[in-house]
């Protein structure tokens, strides 16, 4: 048979096996069937603990991850119930007072990139429910905790007795009653376990989180942190989330993904260990709750603009960051700066184009994304790192470029900034590793 | 399910929603001559065009083309008579030719947009990988095309 | 796959479903041009479809009743152009009609059953010209005198008093002719009573024409297959992961985080990889593979780093070493030398990288295995298949597609290894296909090394010695082949050093083999790509020491070799050697004697004041002695310089906790147009016996060329690779 006519004839169904819900555009989470979790671990995904108390490949909360500070390197502490050189000989007590007040067992003081002021929220119950997963079920491993990188004369801790003694706020979460169970259950999770003001809140001179719930527009604003801008996730119609729906932000936290395109920077870590383990509900408190942040600026919305497009179509765009959009940013975001969501972000009226600080869009150039893993499903996509093949100026144009087009009006950067964050940051790895929590 | 055209022919896709278009089109329609070279979009040996433009087809997910028109290089002529294959028979193009399906689509739809380039346009436009090395030819070839397409 | 597949009805030889594309017959795309009018062809899939033909002459050559002229080519396509070349050397002696003759693959399978009719197969170290040029010439000229003996017999002349020309025999004296269609019937039972001589170089009249490849017709439709392109009925897809430190073995892995994924089939586990296998899609299996978090093995090589590796080879140069080459008294020249001079050169690991992913589709059954692939060796590939099957090789069939780039890397049959292996667990065809992460680190790369020079001059400023350490890794180990009666050092450890052409009286040449857990191998001018940019940077060193021009010093080294002289000066006159350049622009030239031809590269590089390199133009001078087809020479002079600049700019494999860092080409670059120079290739060819090779020589000058223009336009020496990885910010 003449393979070109049948091909003409027929109204082909190409590919193999149907799936279950074949009408549904949404990616294909492979939930791995999990044993039913334990409140306990729950707590612990909520909290992200793995993300800091592993390193990839390590063995699960044996600490030892290196994390910079404006002081020196820290290196996280090993957490597993082993009796030398973890926590297996903490009473409930001191496992309490280390997670509110950041004071170890042996009384000296914890380095606040354990957010230690968000714990302070917690409420008993989950407290108790996380101390017997520490002790009972997290496998003690036997691992010496690595000396911290910071000078000398900086590393007496009895300063952050006074740091604690000012910044550090010692209440239980208090319910809310001008706003509903669902509000209050959002606001529990992100001002306590989620911690996420601990990226996402810009931080005093004292490297103090300027807010810690939403009494101040400081919260959650957005904050510059190692060579990442964390997003303003107020309501801000340009620069936070003014633009996304509930469902987009739950949407977000379930996959990674959502009609923006995809997670990227430091936020991976938090995507592939915590915010999709949890249930629907409590993703939806939290959405429910973010959404409630009023903007911290008066901004008018976002409006597309066609013109780049047809300027790209046409060759006849002539800024200088045009032909290396054209040549290299265009064959996954289009001409249009759509993209294909919710793979492949769309460039026009991001909130991460529009951010004020560009450090996000420059180092995802730089840079790339690292690999997104929900529930030990790899990303089909991931940004490509180009610091090999565009310098400072390259980068700078398309990043402009990009930041200008299609209405997004974010202003230009400028080649210095690139060189800056090109010196401070490391490319990414392809390489995909899950941190496993047993 | 998926609607796409691929070469003026209606396909239903029943693959998962982030298959890229790449491996539909090589592997579920049984095209080949769009070929699989990094995956990532940095090389361009899966170019094809959706609906008009030039898209790396490796970094395209089939659930975000509901009735898009797909161009293969099998569907840009039936004869290789479309000036751009001309011009590259002309100049010798191709040497393992692995990369040449995408340079070609590349092309195309380059010169739609640009149809008098000059060698600057020519290079921050056609950033396809040629592990062969064959630019020199491929310059020229554009350079040629460009004119026939003209005359 | 899909039972709503178009499926021909095909004899287990040809299993290849026909895509539903113009992919149609041997004349697509030929026509617009008039002299493609001329061009032979080759069918859209170039394996052997039927292993033999019912007009067979031999087993090379079969003539249909139309005249048409079947020849089998035996080596590889890669796109260097052989299997235009070898028939042409063969039709130089047939002298058949060019535009009748029909190519395809010879059957390996076949060689084997009919006592290695075909010789060798690979293609390898630019061998195949000069490698297959006296068999092919032979059995074109023994064809031609049988069809010739045919012809006399119905006449009732002697062979003698006939004459050939276009496929057509005549009589002379009687004006009576035949077509070779209307004699090959015949022709095919005649035994000569002794074979004729081939043809001299002096004799040739179609060898040495530019003729368009036959394959390209194919290369601008998407009609070529590939080895990846092969598509079997009921095949499943499989994407796989080695240990990613090389020589770790797969301890454990937990499948159970694939329940849910649709269409996999099977998860394989062999005993250093790990493989999925899906329906459907090679999507499927890749995603899936990436689910998988196995654990390794890593044999105690998952601390290494490349710094240490580095360290350690630099460690070794003092340590002992074998000699290469040892003339006059170095040590005796050295002390009483006006001066010396020293440096240290360095080359990384490298990637193949070929455009087209390893991988391999085959067909197992109980007696029988189909292979189709592209490689460079089918003979290797068959006993590396039937050695993995358990099958006997003559009951292995590798098909052998259009190679979507070889440069070495597929010279070895790993990939084939394990899609066997694959295809033993699931039982169904397998297509296995690398993801290009895997392609790059699971290579098998080109060495790192480390030279050291030592150099004496005289008052002159003329080297009177050269005393040269190397310490690289060993290829014949990875092979695993030894060759026989070696002495001192494998060629491929001093390649471009002990064979330098220039005559310094004393030189001694000296390496020490240092293997490492990455596997090394041949890449494109084994030896030679990196030794001739060390050594050409060398003498660079000593002409700015001695302030000569490095031209006129290389000229004055190889004042009694006429041949190297002749290269050289039409690369530098063709270059521009010596006019002026605006500041931070310079010229850099080198030369090189591999694979029996000479190379000679001058190179203009534009250094910014930000330290950005550019390469703007290349000359390239190419002596490769006789040449078969001009055209294809200067394409792959072209891509040579290419391939050499991807190298020495941004070339680079490192390691860390022993896995090699670079994945996708995101982190290993490649030249792109943009940075592509314009290359002017003249071809000189110089005659005589000997056969050059063409795939390789332009490989190997270009990196020297452009660090010594990087020099001469900023003073600063480059003294190891990759280029990018200098600052050369206000240098210029
Ligand atoms: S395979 Fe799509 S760009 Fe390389
Ligand atoms: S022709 Fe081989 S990769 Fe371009």
């Amino acid at each position: 048979m003449n393979p070109m006519k049948f091909l003409a004839a027929a109204f082909l169904i190409v590919g193999a096996v149907p799936l279950a819900n074949a009408q549904d555009t949404k990616p294909a989470v492979v939930v791995p069937s999990a044993p039913q979790m334990s409140h306990g671990e729950y707590v612990a995904r909520a909290g992200d603990c793995v993300a800091c108390h592993s390193v990839p490949n390590g063995k699960a909360f044996a600490g030892g991850l290196k994390m910079g500070s404006p002081v020196g390197a820290i290196y996280s502490t090993n957490i597993t119930p082993d009796k030398e050189t973890g926590i297996g000989d903490y009473t409930f007590d001191d496992f309490d007072r280390a997670l509110r007040r950041g004071i170890a067992k042996d009384g000296h003081r914890l380095y606040p990139a354990m957010p230690y002021p968000s714990y302070a929220k917690l409420n008993d119950d989950d407290m108790h429910a996380l101390y017997d997963f520490f002790l009972k079920e997290v496998a003690p491993v036997k691992q010496a905790n690595m000396k911290n990188e910071i000078p000398a004369w900086l590393s007496f801790r009895w300063p952050l007795a006074i740091w604690d003694a000012v910044f550090a706020p010692s209440g239980k979460y208090v319910p809310q009653s001008n706003h509903d169970a669902e509000w209050n259950r959002g606001a529990y999770l992100v001002e306590s376990l989620g911690h996420c003001g601990a990226c996402h809140t810009p931080r005093g001179i004292a490297f103090q989180e300027k807010a810690l719930d939403d009494s101040s527009t400081a919260y959650l604003s957005g904050a510059n942190l190692d060579g990442w801008s964390a997003a303003n996730l107020r309501g801000d119609l340009r620069t936070g989330l003014g633009q996304w729906a509930k469902e987009d932000v739950a949407e977000f936290l379930k996959t990674g993904h959502n009609r923006d395109g995809a997670v990227f920077g430091s936020m991976i870590d938090v995507i592939n260990n915590s915010t999709p383990y949890l249930s629907d509900d409590d993703v939806t408190a939290v959405a429910a709750y973010i959404k409630s942040l009023a903007p911290a600026e008066n901004q008018p919305a976002y409006v597309y603009d066609a013109s780049t497009t047809t300027a790209l179509n046409s060759a006849r765009a002539t800024e200088p960051g045009a032909a290396t959009y054209a040549g290299t940013c265009a064959a996954c975001h289009g001409n249009d700066g759509k993209g294909f969501a919710p793979y492949l972000p769309r460039l026009a009226g991001n909130p991460t184009v529009l951010d004020k600080d560009p450090a996000s869009l420059i180092n995802l150039v730089l840079n790339g994304a690292a690999p997104l893993v929900v529930k030990g499903a790899p990303d089909a996509y991931r940004m490509p790192q180009f610091r090999g093949q565009l310098n400072d100026e390259q980068i700078a144009d398309v990043v402009s470029f990009i930041r200008n087009g299609w209405g997004n009006g974010a202003g230009a950067v400028t080649a210095k900034q690139v060189a800056d964050l090109r010196k401070t940051t490391d490319p990414t790895s392809d390489q995909v590793t899950v941190l496993k929590m047993r | 399910m998926v609607n796409i055209t691929v070469n003026g022919t209606q396909h239903q896709v029943d693959l998962e929603p982030d298959t890229p278009l790449l491996w539909v089109i090589r592997d579920a329609v049984g095209l080949t001559g769009t070929k699989f070279g990094c995956g990532i979009a940095q090389c361009g040996a899966c170019t094809v065009h959706v609906n008009g433009q030039a898209m790396r087809s490796c970094s395209v997910p089939i659930g975000a083309l509901e009735g898009a028109t797909v161009t293969t290089i099998e569907g840009l002529s039936t004869d290789s008579k479309h000036p751009v294959q001309q011009a590259w028979l002309a100049e010798d193009v191709p040497q393992c030719g692995y990369c040449q399906s995408g340079q070609i689509m590349a092309t195309v739809a380059f010169l739609k947009q640009n149809p008098n380039p000059t060698d600057a346009d020519i290079d921050n436009n056609i950033t396809n990988i040629c592990r062969c090395g064959t630019y020199e030819r491929l310059r020229r070839a554009i350079h040629r095309a460009a004119d026939l397409m003209k005359a | 796959m899909d039972g709503n597949r178009i499926m021909p009805n095909t004899s287990r030889r040809s299993f290849i479903v026909t895509a539903a594309t113009v992919a149609g017959g041997f004349a697509v795309g030929i026509g617009p041009l008039s002299r493609l009018a001329k061009a032979a062809v080759v069918g859209v899939q170039p394996w052997d479809t039927d292993a033999h033909n019912a007009n067979e002459i031999d087993a090379w050559i079969a003539i249909d009743p139309d005249d048409s002229v079947l020849i089998r080519y035996q080596r590889s396509e890669m796109g260097q152009g052989s299997m235009t070349a070898v028939p042409m050397m063969l039709v130089e002696e047939l002298q058949c009609d060019w535009s009748k003759v029909r190519i395809e693959y010879a059957s390996p399978n076949r060689n084997l059953r009919e006592k290695k009719v075909y010789g060798d197969m690979f293609s390898n170290g630019s061998r195949t010209i000069k490698g297959s040029q006296v068999k092919v010439q032979q059995v074109g000229a023994s064809a031609r005198e049988r069809l010739i003996a045919v012809a006399a017999t119905r006449w009732n002349v002697a062979p003698t008093e006939c004459s050939v020309k276009n496929g057509v025999v005549t009589h002379t004296a009687s004006g009576r002719s035949f077509r070779y269609g209307e004699l090959a019937p015949d022709a095919a039972k005649v035994k000569l009573d002794k074979e004729p001589a081939i043809k001299t170089p002096d004799q040739y009249t179609f060898i040495g024409t530019p003729m368009p490849r036959m394959d390209v017709p194919h290369k601008i439709n998407g009609a070529a297959k590939f080895g990846i392109d092969a598509q079997i009925p009921d095949m499943v897809y499989a994407a796989i992961n080695a240990s990613p430190v090389p020589g770790g073995k797969l301890k454990s892995v937990d499948e159970s985080v694939l329940a849910n994924a649709p269409g996999i089939l099977k998860v394989v586990k062999l005993d250093n990889a790990v493989a999925v296998v899906a329906t459907g899609s090679y999507w499927r299996a890749k995603q899936a593979l990436a689910k998988l978090q196995p654990e390794w093995d890593t044999n105690g090589a998952g601390g290494i780093d490349s710094a240490q590796l580095s360290k350690d080879f630099h460690d070794a140069l003092d340590g002992p070493m074998q000699s290469a080459r040892n003339t006059g008294d170095v040590d005796q020249a050295i002390k009483g030398a006006a001066k010396t001079i020293e440096a240290v050169y360095e080359t990384p690991y490298l990637s193949h990288s070929p455009m087209e992913p390893m991988n391999a589709t085959v067909h197992l059954q109980a007696d029988r295995l189909d292979v189709w692939v592209g490689t460079q060796d089918a003979l290797d590939a068959t006993e590396a298949a039937a050695k993995a099957s358990g099958l006997e090789e003559e009951n292995v069939y590798i098909h052998n597609a259009f190679v979507g780039g070889g440069f070495g890397r597929r010279d070895a049959s790993d990939e084939i290894i394990q899609a066997i292996q694959v295809a033993k667990v699931v039982q169904k065809p397998v297509k296995l296909i690398w993801t290009r992460e895997e392609d790059t680190r699971q290579d098998k790369f080109r060495p790192h090394a480390v030279v050291r020079f030592k150099a004496a001059v005289d008052k002159d400023g003329m080297p009177t010695a050269w005393d040269i350490r190397v310490v690289t890794s060993s290829i014949l180990n990875s092979v695993g082949r030894v060759i026989p009666g070696m002495k001192g050092p494998e060629p491929m450890a001093v390649a471009g050093l002990s064979n330098n052409g220039y005559t310094i009286p004393n030189q001694r040449v000296q390496a020490s083999i240092k293997n490492t857990h990455l596997p090394v191998w041949f890449w494109r001018a084994p030896g030679a790509n990196q030794h001739t940019y060390a050594i050409e940077s060398f003498l660079d060193e000593i002409a700015a020491a001695s302030n000569l021009d490095p031209y006129q010093l290389r000229r004055k080294l190889l004042a009694d070799k006429p041949d190297w002289v002749k290269v050289l000066d039409l690369a530098a006159e063709k270059g521009d050697w010596g006019k002026p350049l605006p500041k931070g622009t310079g010229r850099g030239i080198a030369i090189c004697e591999d694979t029996g031809s000479l190379c000679a590269q001058v190179a203009e590089v534009t250094v910014s004041a930000k330290g950005d390199v550019k390469v703007n133009r290349v000359t390239v001078a190419l002596d490769t002695r006789i040449q078969v087809n001009p055209l294809s020479i200067a394409e792959q002079a072209e891509g040579s310089v290419i391939f050499g600049l991807s190298a020495a700019l941004y070339g680079k494999i490192t390691v860390k906790n022993g896995v090699p860092v670079q994945g996708n080409f995101d982190t290993y670059r490649m030249v792109r147009l943009a940075e592509a120079p314009r290359i002017d290739v003249h071809l000189m060819p110089s005659g005589g016996k000997l056969w050059g090779g063409a795939g390789e020589p332009a490989v190997p000058p270009i990196g020297g060329a452009v660090a010594n223009a990087i020099f001469a336009a900023t003073g600063k020496r480059i003294r190891s690779f990759p280029i990018m990885d200098h600052d050369l910010s206000g240098s210029a």
